[in-house]
């Protein structure tokens, strides 16, 4: 599936990438994640995850071609 | 960019409320007259030369396009409902900024300058807050930073509750 941050978020990670593991859900992406780079832990709490350009929540079951968005906390104005 | 209050929902649905290039004040404000409107509410937010005691240069913002879009248009709609305005446009640059420039312009207007003010109020509270746009502020000493963030969570506990101003009446 295919990842996507914006913002502060490209710190942590690519601006899009993708995931190979086998993922069900939000939950168990954000666990991989938290693998593949520890200080996403701190930033994790205050993001919302999309999917297909819906916010969801960390029950929501992947699909593996699910296009995800990780939305870091808006700073628009 | 506009919704009125007589919209046709399938012209809603194109409408893009980001634009890449500089927000043509006046002609947005032009498109704002309407005969039953005694009172146009104008906001304008622009970049600011210092931010964190730092001098700053200018600013770039980016957006989740698809998302921002469809949420600017739901906050448009509610706020055209809730105050039964006759106009309510709102519109967000991306990419970068220069000083003094507009980062965001919304025009409110209804037959009374209470629901005008109350609605620009909101509209422009829940776009800071909630939609997913996002400014990185560049400063004159070369560093920059992805700056002034929406830090309700931290007193609400939950990234989708906000503290917005327009719901604190003595301010």
């Amino acid at each position: 599936m295919t990842i996507q941050v914006y913002a502060v978020l490209k710190d942590y990670f690519d601006k899009e990438f993708e995931i190979k593991e086998d993922v069900h859900s939000i939950n168990e992406l954000q666990e991989i994640l938290i693998k593949r780079n520890p200080a996403f832990k701190n930033i994790l709490a205050v993001c919302r995850f999309a999917v297909n350009d819906e916010f969801v929540d960390n029950r929501f079951e992947l699909k593996q071609n699910d296009s995800i968005h990780i939305i870091p906390p808006s700073s628009g104005g | 960019m506009t919704v009125f209050t007589s919209y046709h929902p399938a012209v809603e649905d194109n409408e893009n409320y980001l634009s890449s290039l500089p927000i043509d004040i006046l002609a947005l404000l032009a498109s704002a007259h309407h005969p039953k409107a005694g009172a146009v509410v104008l906001f304008s937010g622009e970049t600011r030369n210092d931010s964190h005691g730092k001098e700053v240069a200018y600013l770039e913002y980016e957006a989740q396009e698809k998302m921002a879009n469809k949420m600017i248009a739901e906050i448009l709609k509610s706020a055209l409902e809730k105050w039964n305005l006759n106009i309510a446009i709102a519109i967000h640059r991306t990419g970068k900024v220069s000083i003094s420039e507009s980062a965001v312009v919304v025009i409110t207007a209804s037959a009374h300058r209470s629901e005008a003010y109350m609605a620009n109020r909101y509209i422009i509270d829940r776009i800071k807050h909630e939609a997913p746009i996002w400014k990185c502020e560049y400063f004159t000493d070369g560093t920059k930073e992805w700056g002034g963030n929406c830090n309700c969570q931290k007193i609400t506990g939950d990234p989708n509750k906000h503290i917005y101003e327009f719901e604190n009446k003595e301010k």
